[in-house]
């Protein structure tokens, strides 16, 4: 437990309709071999530790239920969580919105000495890119190597898409999953729909 | 419509399929399969361009990359114009609209061409810089007559129709060149496991394959290719790219290549098809398989069209059915020259002669010209051409090469074609892009790649070209290439192909003629850039030494050609006019691109909506819905200001400004940068970074921080609150973010790695809604459950809440001096908050404002904007902040020992001051230079200048913020800013707070 002033920044679902990043433009673009979709309103956790200090990876794994990936360029998933190693000192844990602020209290019960988690997940959405012809879409939009002798499943990175950063997943042999930033939502969007 | 150098049979072209095509106005008939150059060849047109200086006559050369002359203009409408397109390399289509680029009124009757005879023996090289370098003033004026005159083809003036696509690729093995080296080297990387991208120029892959009259196992060539290309396409890890150049090859195997992928179907694009494609590869090795060029020689007149290289009529004959003539002599140094009329002959035209320079030669292309009772005149040149438009006779002559002249009686043999055949140069382009010099080797008496790493010539870019050599050294490179991958490399089987006796070749470039250089006909060396012998001849005698200098005193290989067939032959000419080896005087540098590229193909999608990312916040459709007009800050879409109907910018900022100081505004400010910091060690960080003092900022308060680079200038500032003890929000600058953590993380990574503490961004978390105005309380109180009773919450504190049902930080901070709320809430319920702020609208006036009425609130009180007001020259206490240096700190923070050299402490410099124009209705121009004499003579001594000016319609006059020379003692002065229309503005030098300067509104 850190001195971080945490709270529940969800608000109450019945009340108040929350605004994915892409709320203004379609949720699906289905073309000739490719279907990409966005996954609004996931939750989006940044942590930071140590990787090397047991207790950490310990506590992180009793407050998620999932190993801490300390492999670069890993993603390790559950039904509800998936955490992606995003540096050697930082990860990226994605889960649905509504249990963001359980898990951030839980890494905070789990934690100790020095590490920080932040909720980030205004700041981030998801789109999932499947079909046939989903590597062309990845051939023109990003300069990392996605075939699939290079990338496969398991695999994660931080690298660009077009000219914005994205965290490129591939949870399964059927999907890639885009996290972009929201305030570049629309950009990456337009441009994956220019390209398909 | 008759073809009548169109043979009856052979060649690859589909004679089922006629197609219809326009050359300079004239419409003619060609097949599928063709070229535009195999077309127009066919139909006999032998004049296609006028030459660059001399507007002399110009007819194709070369069948490749390679060719000097036959550059036209494509496109049937004005949209589809493109320039720079070579003949050889465009696939004929139905419709296809070309033309000249040089020539006016036309290619045959070209009224330049009088200026060229005229003014040609008044342009010698070095011409330009001699005669129009002088006055420098006019050079513009020449550059664009001469522009004018040259014509290098034009830019379409319409929108280009066409969609064109970016590929990132990888591979273990990129193969350059699918000739007989490619393939081999493609497939026994293929074989052995690789990833291999395979690519070619030419509409067909195969190379030399595709005109040889050799075979391979047996059979004709044609099969073993078929067969090759057949096996790598059915390898998934194979990707074969016809009709692509790779034109730059660049640092650490990275390649660009541009597939041609409907420039063979029309003018424009079938509908769903980009037109190119760039292909951006990134490479573990890269094997060229480039080929070699074949060197014409060099004697006079040898520009007249019907003035082949040799390799090229094969290629026209085997590949088109094409032969372009119908007397052909042939000038060759080496057996090349034999396999050309041994074509053409058994293509059923005549051969006038075989004219060798060579004494004797008896290799088995020659005994096959003999078997045939081909007239072979040995030891004897080709040194001049007759006939203007169109080849009519070769002049011949004995010669010694050792005294390098003529012997003997000159005889004239009538002819309308004229190959000649110097030899081979490795086409080492590419390998000299990323600045490898290329190596000579007197052996091939060519220039092949120096050895750089991961980088693996093969075949006759390697120098090697008998077709057994080349097959055999194309298969250790494959291994090579799949070994250093890291794979087993796999067998695979050559085919036989006959080791044919060639006879030793001489190392022959130019020819000399009955009169000197200087005074014989021009002997052209490079066609494209009108480069002569006698050119470079008086480049040496000038005194230019180095090739580099040579190159540019005469133009040779400039431009779109890169010296493919003349630089060599330069390189050779201008060594002998030294007195030097070829070796001694190198070779000059070829650059990217290897042949010209479309700007289209190069910005691929980033254009139009796409050209650069736009950053939305998370209201910005309410934004857009109210009417809002935006302004760029960074790649940020921000509302600028919101116009009601017919409203002028003007008119819309004072209804805002005024809304903001009596009743209430609001701002979208969520694209400010935030930055959660969290460590035992994040309140010292802080001390170390910022100006001013953190030690004692408790939880629930805000501070403004200063922020300084090492060399103690101002780089950024924002409000810092501490949430935890070990928890704090830094805000910066909306152009800063992304600077300043990387700036955090700099210093944390590099000097300070024992602090305990993370930085993390979440400035796209936090949406940021800030309402100001005396109205903000109540307004606020109407949605929240915070207490806002002043005394509870003060200014410079923050708490924590309810904001319309949505969870929020509330900070009371002020950025327009009036009291203020930023109420921070997670982004995607920021439209809720906002919305539901407005159903208040009319109770408390609630105003939306924008940047531009920002500023005006901001620098009525004073504030800075990091950035306008500062230009990474300015000291905090330049700005007047002394307040915001903690001098006495512990740690020395970044920029405190800057701070103490005599030029920060010096009285003279620019210091921040107000200024108010004497006359109320003057708005001082930002930028504005500030004098304190305004009839001093010009140059005028600058004493400093405008920052920030605007209306202020609060106070209903003109206000300025400004950097004054010594400024702060100098208030009370008037200064003066001339300006360009011959007004002086007067204004008298204030302290930077116009409104309110005991802050009392922001603490009601």
């Amino acid at each position: 437990m850190s001195d971080a002033a945490i709270f529940d920044q969800q608000a109450v679902a019945d009340k108040v309709t929350g605004q994915s990043p892409l709320h203004h433009l379609s949720s699906s673009h289905k073309t000739e071999g490719v279907v990409l979709e966005e996954v609004p309103s996931l939750g989006y956790l940044t942590l930071r530790g140590d990787a090397n200090d047991e207790a950490f990876r310990a506590g992180v794994h009793k407050a998620l239920g999932l190993e801490l990936p300390v492999q670069p360029m890993t993603l390790l998933q559950s039904d509800t969580v998936s955490i992606q190693w995003l540096s050697p000192d930082e990860w990226m844990i994605v889960c649905p919105g509504a249990r963001c602020f359980e898990f951030e209290s839980a890494l905070h019960e789990q934690l100790s000495g020095h590490y920080a988690v932040v909720n980030v997940s205004g700041g981030y959405t998801m789109l999932t890119l499947s079909g046939d012809r989903a590597l062309d879409v990845l051939y023109q939009s990003t300069a990392y190597d996605v075939h699939p002798r290079h990338f496969g499943t398991g695999k994660a990175v931080a690298t660009t898409l077009a000219k914005a950063t994205v965290f490129l997943r591939r949870p399964d042999d059927g999907k890639w999953e885009l996290i972009v930033r929201r305030s570049f939502a629309d950009y990456c969007w337009r441009w994956l729909v220019g390209v398909c | 419509m008759t073809q009548p150098n169109r043979l009856a049979q052979g060649g690859r072209v589909n004679r089922d399929r006629p197609l219809s095509f326009v050359f300079n106005g004239e419409t003619y008939q060609g097949y599928e399969g063709d070229t535009l150059a195999s077309a127009l060849l066919a139909n006999a047109v032998s004049v296609v361009n006028r030459s660059f200086k001399y507007a002399r006559p110009r007819g194709i050369v070369a069948a490749g990359a390679e060719e000097p002359n036959a550059v036209v203009q494509l496109g049937a409408s004005e949209a589809a114009q493109t320039p720079n397109v070579r003949a050889t390399q465009q696939a004929l289509y139905d419709g296809l609209v070309a033309s000249s680029t040089n020539g006016w009124p036309n290619v045959q009757r070209d009224v330049m061409g009088l200026f060229g005879k005229v003014a040609g023996k008044m342009m010698p090289p070095g011409f330009y810089n001699k005669t129009f370098m002088a006055p420098a003033s006019m050079w513009m004026t020449y550059e664009k007559l001469i522009r004018k005159a040259a014509g290098l083809g034009r830019s379409p003036r319409e929108q280009d129709p066409d969609r064109y696509e970016h590929f990132h690729r990888h591979c273990d093995v990129l193969v350059i060149g699918a000739g007989p080296a490619g393939l081999v080297a493609a497939s026994v990387a293929a074989n052995s496991g690789a990833r291999v991208i395979l690519c070619d120029e030419q509409e067909q892959m195969g190379g030399c394959l595709l005109s040889t009259t050799e075979t391979l196992n047996g059979k004709p060539a044609n099969q073993w290719l078929s067969e090759t290309l057949d096996h790598l396409a059915a390898n998934p890890d194979v990707l074969l790219l016809p009709r692509t150049t790779a034109n730059g090859y660049h640092d650490h195997n990275f390649v660009t290549l541009h597939e041609r992928v409907a420039e063979h179907l029309g003018d424009t694009a079938p509908e769903g098809m980009a037109r190119s494609r760039m292909h951006q590869v990134r490479a573990k090795r890269v094997v060229l398989s480039t080929g070699s060029h074949e060197r014409p020689l060099v004697y006079a007149n040898n520009d007249v069209p019907g003035n082949f290289v040799s390799g090229a009529i094969s290629s026209y004959i085997h590949r088109y059915g094409v032969v372009p003539g119908n007397q052909l002599v042939v000038m060759t140094a080496n057996d090349q020259g034999y396999r050309c009329a041994i074509d053409w002959y058994d293509a059923g035209r005549n051969v006038v002669a075989i004219v060798d320079a060579r004494p004797d030669a008896d290799g088995h292309w020659v005994k096959q010209a003999e078997e045939r009772g081909l007239r072979i005149l040995k030891g004897q040149v080709v040194f001049d051409t007759k006939g203007t438009k169109a080849v009519q006779g070769a002049w011949v002559s004995a010669w010694n090469a050792e005294r390098f002249a003529l012997t003997g009686e000159a005889q004239l043999l009538e002819c309308d074609a004229i190959a000649s055949s110097g030899g081979f140069s490795p086409v080492v382009h590419l390998a000299a892009h990323t600045g490898a010099r290329p190596v000579w080797r007197d052996d091939i008496q060519g220039f092949v790649p120096a050895a750089v790493k991961g980088q693996l010539p093969t075949g006759g870019c390697n120098g090697v070209y008998p077709l057994h050599q080349v097959l055999a050294d194309a298969l250790d490179t494959g291994i090579t290439a799949a070994l250093d991958c890291g794979y087993e490399a796999s067998r695979f089987i050559l085919p036989e192909v006959d080791d044919l006796v060639e006879s030793a070749p001489l190392a022959l470039f130019e020819i000399p003629h009955t009169k000197a250089t200087m005074r014989a006909p021009y002997q052209f060396v490079d066609l494209q850039n009108d480069v002569t012998a006698a050119a470079i001849e008086l480049a040496t005698r000038e005194g230019f030494e180095s090739i580099e200098h040579v190159k540019r005193y005469t133009a040779m290989g400039f431009g779109t050609d890169q010296g493919k067939l003349g630089n060599i032959n330069g390189m050779a000419i201008t060594a002998r006019r030294l007195g030097q080896t070829i070796p001694e005087t190198g070779t000059t540098v070829f650059r990217p691109n290897y042949t010209p590229v479309p700007f289209g193909a190069i910005a691929g999608p980033h254009r139009r909506e796409l050209f650069d990312p736009k950053r939305y916040t998370a209201l910005h459709s309410w934004h857009e819905q109210r009417g809002a007009t935006f302004e760029d800050v960074g790649l940020w879409k921000r509302p600028w200001y919101y116009p009601i109907g017919n409203e002028s910018m003007h008119d819309a900022v004072s209804r805002e400004c005024l809304a903001v100081r009596n009743k209430v505004g609001i701002l979208d400010a969520s694209t400010l940068g935030k930055i959660d910091i969290q460590g035992k060690d994040a309140r010292e960080f802080l001390g170390r970074v910022y100006t001013n003092k953190w030690e004692k900022l408790g939880i629930g308060k805000a501070r403004y921080g200063l922020m300084c680079k090492d060399d103690g200038m101002v780089t950024d500032d924002g409000v810092t609150t501490c949430l935890g003890d070990q928890h704090f929000l830094m805000t910066t600058t909306t152009g800063g973010a992304a600077a300043i953590l990387e700036w955090l993380e700099l210093w944390h990574q590099t000097e300070w790695p024992e602090l305990e503490v993370y930085f993390n961004s979440v400035t796209d978390h936090w949406a940021t809604i800030t309402i100001t105005g005396p109205n903000s309380r109540a307004l606020l109180r109407e949605i929240t459950d915070i207490d806002l009773d002043r005394d509870k919450f003060k200014f410079m504190e923050w708490r924590q809440g309810t904001v319309a049902g949505v969870p929020a930080r509330v900070y009371r901070i002020s950025f327009t001096g009036e009291l203020s709320y930023e109420i921070n809430v997670q982004a995607d319920f920021a439209m809720h908050v906002w919305q539901t702020l407005f159903e208040y609208e009319n109770k408390y006036g609630l105003t939306p404002y924008g940047t531009e009425t920002m500023h005006v609130l901001r620098a009525e009180k004073g504030f800075i904007i990091v950035g306008q007001d500062t230009d990474g020259s300015v000291t905090p206490e330049d700005l007047g902040m002394q307040w915001c240096i903690g001098y006495d700190k512990p740690f020395s923070w970044i920029g405190k020992r800057a701070l103490s050299r005599p030029d920060t402490s010096r009285r003279d410099r620019k210091q921040l001051v107000g200024l108010k124009p004497l006359k109320d209705d003057v708005v001082l121009e930002e930028g504005a230079q500030i004098v304190l004499d305004p009839n001093q003579p010009i140059p005028m001594r600058m004493v400093g200048h405008v920052t920030s000016s605007y209306f202020s319609p609060t106070l209903n006059h003109g206000f300025a913020l400004a950097l004054l020379m010594d400024g702060h003692n100098r208030m009370g002065e008037i200064v003066f800013m001339p300006m360009p229309d011959g007004q002086v503005h007067e204004a008298e030098v204030v302290g930077t707070v116009f409104y309110d300067s005991k802050g009392d509104r922001q603490n009601v």
